[in-house]
């Protein structure tokens, strides 16, 4: 397999093929950093042109658009507050805050070297324990991919942020929204107020862009006067030389990160943004300043980073391996191999090694890639869009909100449901409601409902089922640190104070 | 005088559009809706296919496929359903869903929306189990069942589907009761049967077909053997009377005129003979099996029966 590996490496570097991987990173980057354009539609909008291609052309360009997307989304959330992509939700924690410091380079300095950390060590993950990480994957029945969900969903509590109530009721609103649509087992109507439109539920990026980009551009018209946002001048940009020695503290962040982000992405269905959080949780968890984390702290924004671009190329295991696709963009993605002829299974690293190491390989190169497109030629370009009037800049998004919301589906209606969330978000905000809940509740819930529901059935209505095995077992006791683990440790902290 | 002159020469532009449309069809693009996204499986069998229909309609024809997905492809079947009857729009048709979507929720179309132009694509079903489920043959399964009613677990891609009449008739044929455990979709079912979180999963064989190799193959619903698995057995020779599978095609909206629709099915069952198109198809998992005007609406009527009689003794929802 190893000499496959190697041997696959040549025609990578044929000139149309590298083309492709720096072009696709590049429209990556772009498209990540529009709010309302997301990879999965990039690529989306891409498969239909690759029966026309060279397979290596075609995957390369997929690979780099991943990749790119992953950190461009880090690029308006930081200095806009409005995440690109759902999975660099997590980034605005810090990120934000770091820019209205006058960091704002900075931030995207490590959110890039992050992103290509990340995208390096889940290629290789790739490259070299796909086999054997496909059989993990199989250890996730129903059962365990509940309990997974249930983490997910408990490690909301550390996202409440001050009110743990508010907190709470957002991410009961995002475990609402994803129960719209036909149920999971028997595809009964639930909500759907008999629109077809609605029917196979809320897409994410609807919900994002609209309760996310809005209420930032709203608040951008609102005050056209007040120019104290981020401008290039305050965007504090160096030299990678300069920033690079104030990252050397970040490896366990970026080690964690990764491992976090490979392990989230060859489970099925979670994605980037569950990464992203659980990352972010662990990483504040683990640091000895946890006060700085959400005012600006640079590994913040390192462990959102990291994790949401470290489950791309792991996402593809399950889908190249078992056909399972880890997030929605290797869904999409797999189709682009089917119009190759590339089926996936056990046998496709066996029939097409040529093809599909070279597409591991174009992983590798896409993420290292991403250090020099992705640094100060693309942070400064973007920075200067907020050197626009901010009428003008608040226009720009709002079209393309619109345009990236109607080319999910073609349809007006969700542009209106987008309209509806904004005008939700909005009011959100403004009475202080965490929205990051929301998104995970969003995700999660019917990831929970389903595997839940299915579990059940496979247990004909036997809750011990899932706590049939060790796995299980493990996500459980894992589950209940995560709810009790902070409560005991104020406790602890609360008689040290009074002793 | 003036108005007759009018009607007159409207009559006239009438016939020689029709006159044209019958000597010069397609005179522009045509568009294929598929109600699934790009990618999809409904989506790589237009896109394989449409190429070789161009061809055989001629040359200067242009054919686009346009994906109006969401669900399970009704959003697009209904807009087929309602477009003009000339020619140039038409829509891919999966069999039995789109049936059965008629009888377990309102639907927007019927049977007699569309004019039928050719079935491509017959997958027929296959029963697994998982390695460890120590189920091998049919009989063991059966023997399994009937010692333990409800004890099986049989994984599959959604209830009122193929995977599912599928089970129904082997329910019937073999007086067995299993316990249906519904996925979303046929690749979380597959990785559940391999596993071993469920015994048992009904799938179709391009689905299984790379992956012999992890699972026991039971049998094929079909009459004859397929060349995605050829040492799979039909469930005939072991005695089993099963034939079953999911479909995909093509379709016009009712009302299709006779010579255009003449001039399409004419073209499929050109490209059914083409050896670059069935290798196209077999390289993107798609058995092909054309069936072209009444026999296809017949195909449909019998799948319509079936999914009906099912929905009226055991509704799946």
């Amino acid at each position: 397999m190893y000499s496959d590996l190697l041997s696959a490496l040549p025609n990578v570097f044929a000139f149309a093929n590298f083309a492709a991987v720096i072009i696709g990173v590049i429209a990556g980057i772009v498209v990540g950093a529009m709010p309302g354009l997301s990879d999965t539609m990039a690529i989306s909008v891409l498969v239909p042109f690759t029966f026309g291609l060279e397979p290596l052309v075609a995957l390369g360009l997929m690979a780099g658009i991943y990749n790119g997307a992953m950190y461009g989304g880090a690029i308006p959330a930081v200095l806009l507050r409005i995440p690109g992509t759902p999975a660099a939700v997590a980034t605005t924690f810090d990120g934000y805050p770091m820019a209205q410091k006058g960091e704002g380079g900075f931030a995207l300095q490590v959110a890039v070297v992050s992103s290509a950390i990340g995208g390096i060590a889940s290629a290789f993950a790739l490259m070299l324990l796909a086999p054997p990480l496909s059989k993990v994957t199989l250890l996730f029945g129903p059962s365990e991919v509940f309990w997974v969900a249930v983490f997910g969903l408990a490690s909301i509590i550390f996202l409440l942020g001050g009110n743990p109530i508010k907190g709470l009721i957002s991410a009961c609103f995002g475990v609402f929204v994803s129960v719209v649509g036909s149920d999971p087992i028997y595809g009964n109507d639930r909500f759907t107020f008999g629109a077809l439109e609605l029917l196979d539920g809320i897409n994410i990026v609807i919900l994002l862009v609209g309760l996310y980009a809005l209420p930032p551009v709203i608040d951008l018209l609102e005050t056209p006067l007040k120019t104290d946002g981020v401008t290039g001048s305050k965007l504090g940009t160096q030299s990678m030389w300069k920033a690079m020695p104030r990252m050397k503290g970040f490896w366990k962040t970026w080690l964690r990160g990764s491992f976090i982000g490979i392990w989230i992405g060859i489970l099925p269905g979670a994605g980037g943004s569950m990464a992203a959080f659980m990352s972010y949780n662990e990483a504040r968890r683990g640091s000895k300043t946890p006060d700085t984390w959400g005012n600006g702290e640079p590994e913040g924004v390192a462990a959102a980073e990291t994790a949401n671009n470290a489950d791309t190329a792991s996402a593809l295991i399950p889908a190249l391996t078992l056909g399972i696709p880890g997030t929605a963009v290797a869904a999409v993605m797999l189709g682009g191999l089917l119009v190759h002829g590339l089926q996936p299974g056990p046998m496709l690293f066996r029939e097409n090694p040529d093809v599909v190491f070279g597409f591991m390989w174009q992983f590798l190169f896409g993420a290292i890639l991403l250090i020099f497109l992705g640094g100060s030629l693309a942070t400064n370009s973007f920075a200067r869009l907020l050197n626009l009037p901010r009428p003008l800049l608040g226009s720009v998004i709002i079209v393309l909100m619109l345009i990236g919301v109607y080319s999910i589906h073609g349809r007006m209606f969700d542009v209106y449901m987008m309209l509806g969330f904004g005008a939700i978000g909005w009011i959100m905000d403004k009475l202080k409601f965490p929205l990051p809940p929301v998104v995970l509740g969003l995700i999660l819930g019917s990831f929970a409902e389903e595997n839940l529901r299915l579990a059940l059935r496979i247990g004909r209505g036997d809750w011990g089922v899932l706590f049939q095995n060790t796995t299980s077992l493990i996500l459980v006791a894992l589950t209940v640190a995560v709810v009790i683990g902070p409560i005991l440790k104020r406790r602890l902290f609360d008689a040290k104070a009074k002793a | 005088m003036h108005k007759f002159v009018k009607t007159a020469a409207a009559i006239g532009a009438l016939v020689l559009a029709a006159g044209a449309a019958q000597a010069e069809y397609p005179e522009k693009p045509i568009e294929v809706i598929v109600g699934y996204s790009a990618g999809g499986g409904t989506d790589v069998m237009a896109r394989t296919t449409m190429p070789f229909i161009e061809k055989y309609l001629g040359e200067g024809t242009s054919i686009v496929v346009k994906n109006m997905p969401g669900a399970s492809g009704q959003i697009g079947i209904t807009e087929v359903a309602g477009s003009d009857a000339d020619g140039y729009t038409l829509g891919t048709f999966n069999l039995p869903g789109m049936m059965a979507r008629t009888l377990d929720r309102e639907a927007g179309y019927d049977r007699d929306s569309f004019t039928y132009l050719a079935n491509v694509v017959n997958d027929p079903n296959v029963i697994v189990t998982s390695k460890d489920s120590g189920i091998e043959t049919v009989e063991d399964l059966i023997a399994a069942a009937k010692e333990n009613p409800f004890a099986i677990t049989v994984g599959m891609s959604s209830l009122g589907g193929d995977d599912h009449f599928l089970l129904i008739k082997l329910q019937k044929l073999t007086e067995t009761d299993f316990t249906i455990v519904p996925f979303k979709g046929s690749a979380p079912a597959r990785t559940a049967v391999m596993g071993g979180h469920v015994a048992v999963g009904i799938f179709n064989v391009s689905e299984i077909a790379k992956f012999q190799g992890e699972l026991n193959v039971l049998g094929i619903a079909q009459a004859e053997r397929s060349d995605f698995a050829p040492e799979v057995a039909t469930f005939r020779e072991q005695g089993l009377d099963l034939i079953n599978g999911s479909m995909r095609g093509v379709v016009a909206p009712a009302g299709l005129p006779e010579d255009v629709a003449a001039k399409l099915r004419d073209a499929f069952e050109k490209a059914a003979q083409d050896p670059e198109f069935i290798k196209a198809m077999t390289d993107t998992a798609n058995p092909v099996e054309v069936v072209t005007g009444e026999d296809f609406r017949a195909l449909t009527d019998g799948l319509f029966d079936l999914a009906k009689e099912t929905w009226e003794t055991t509704p799946w929802n």
